[in-house]
């Protein structure tokens, strides 16, 4: 396969930034767990274990659950392993894409087997801003701080109301009452300010 | 939904902040739009940054569970690439599997769904129709539920429209069938239950299919039934979704 534009892009942040133990790039041992080696999966969870519980645990919150959460989605890793595509991004971005979904569909499928009216739209509305504190507890968070600092305080809301309150765009339009149109034109330039923020600081 | 509408949920996408609906519509459209594609690659790039940036390590019992699990998991093959798939033996496959399966349900008295388009080799077809269904302002999606207990196997999911009078049947990351045996699609509807997708052994982990829908379900329902197909259904249903 020939590198052309942004395959190559993401492929050279794939080596560089995810070198692991042994001189092993994250592609590698995924390449090696997609054959069965159960030890070079081993060593892609060490890797990987923190992003994704991270994930898991802003957007589930439950300790308990969110443990279950990050156990179903290493085993759904290992038994996609071996349909990764490097074409298709990192293996940090295909892990973080899995472990998302899947936390997104734990709090969805309990949301809808509750009511779930304005007491709970208290809630995620306080919390939100539990969670923007969590994150920056953490180490490397200058250079995502400072992208987050970039997008405006509207902006922001929406992307951690969708991202890690795990809503729909027209729930976040619902629980901070403005338009659905507002709401999806104000994540997609959030995401993008994000991004040429962390892209341009590589 | 307008094709200008449809190129500015990329990020809407990247951050699962669609509904089962939208996201179908999307994942139809992304995959032939370079554009859409190139976006989500990236957004996804960046909350990866993001999340790296807020890492929390589980405890190490988790690290045991899943070493455990994954002891006792079976992985997917890889996709092949396209091109590679043997289109003659897929068809003589189909064709074997289809005239009795054919037969039976037509004795049976109802035959809901004819014109079978299937998999990779028409994967565009295939997007398109999930697309048209989706636009109709009829068109509905649900995720059929996995039936077993503690069972985690694949999905299935049922795009439909009346007004298109077409549906489209989404089975992902699923276990093959057993030897001669395949995954089947059930109808069901006031007058019970008819066969209307018929036969996918899911050797790639898909099922792809895009079926001319007679009548109005109810439910939902997949079974596993030997590779002839059966006019109602003997296997459990291990997939259900009600309307």
């Amino acid at each position: 396969m020939r590198d052309v534009g942004a395959v190559r892009l993401w492929r050279d942040r794939a080596a560089t930034s995810s070198a692991s133990s042994g001189g092993n790039t994250l592609a590698d041992l995924l390449v090696r767990a997609g054959r069965g080696d159960a030890s070079a999966f081993a060593e892609l969870y060490d890797e990987l274990a923190g992003l994704v519980h991270g994930v898991v645990i802003k957007v589930v919150r439950d300790p308990a659950q969110s443990e279950e959460v990050t156990q179903e989605v290493f085993v759904e890793l290992w038994r996609l392993a071996a349909r990764y595509d490097e074409s298709l991004g990192t293996v940090k971005a295909w892990a973080t894409t899995v472990a998302h979904r899947r936390a997104v569909d734990r709090v969805r499928s309990e949301q809808s087997t509750r009511d779930r009216h304005d007491r709970e739209i208290r809630n995620v509305v306080i919390d939100y801003d539990e969670v923007s504190e969590s994150v920056e507890t953490r180490f490397d968070t200058a250079r995502v701080r400072r992208a987050m600092d970039r997008l405006s305080p509207i902006q922001r809301e929406s992307v951690d109301l969708a991202y890690y309150g795990g809503h729909t765009y027209r729930e976040v339009a619902v629980l901070i009452g403005v338009a659905e149109g507002t709401v999806k034109t104000r994540i997609r330039d959030g995401l993008i300010r994000l991004r040429d923020e962390l892209g341009g600081s590589q | 939904m307008s094709e200008i509408d449809i190129h500015h949920l990329g990020a809407a996408y990247a951050l699962d902040a669609l509904d089962a609906r939208e996201r179908a519509a999307f994942e139809a459209h992304y995959h032939e739009c370079d554009i859409c594609r190139d976006d989500v690659i990236q957004f996804r790039e960046t909350l990866a940054d993001i999340a790296g940036s807020a890492a929390v390590e589980p405890p190490a019992s988790v690290k045991d569970r899943v070493m455990a699990e994954v002891a006792r998991t079976r992985q997917l093959s890889p996709l092949l690439p396209e091109g590679v798939i043997d289109l003659a033996e897929r068809r003589r496959r189909r064709r074997r599997f289809l005239a009795p399966a054919l037969t039976a349900a037509a004795a049976a008295i109802v035959v809901v769904g004819a014109s079978i388009i299937v998999t990779r080799d028409s994967q565009p077809a295939y997007a398109d129709e999930l697309a048209a269904v989706l636009a109709q302002p009829d068109g509905q999606i649900v995720t059929l539920a996995d039936t077993r207990a503690g069972a985690e196997d694949g999905s299935f999911k049922v795009a439909w429209s009346a007004t298109e009078g077409r549906l489209v049947l989404l089975g992902d990351a699923l276990s093959v069938a057993p030897n001669d045996h395949a995954y089947e699609l059930w109808l069901i509807d006031e007058s019970g239950a008819h066969a209307t997708y018929i036969l996918d052994s899911a050797s790639d982990g898909d099922v792809r299919a895009a079926i001319d829908l007679a009548s109005q379900p109810t439910a939902w329902g997949i079974t596993i039934e030997p590779e002839a197909g059966s006019p109602t259904p003997t296997g459990d249903v291990i997939f259900l979704g009600e309307v």
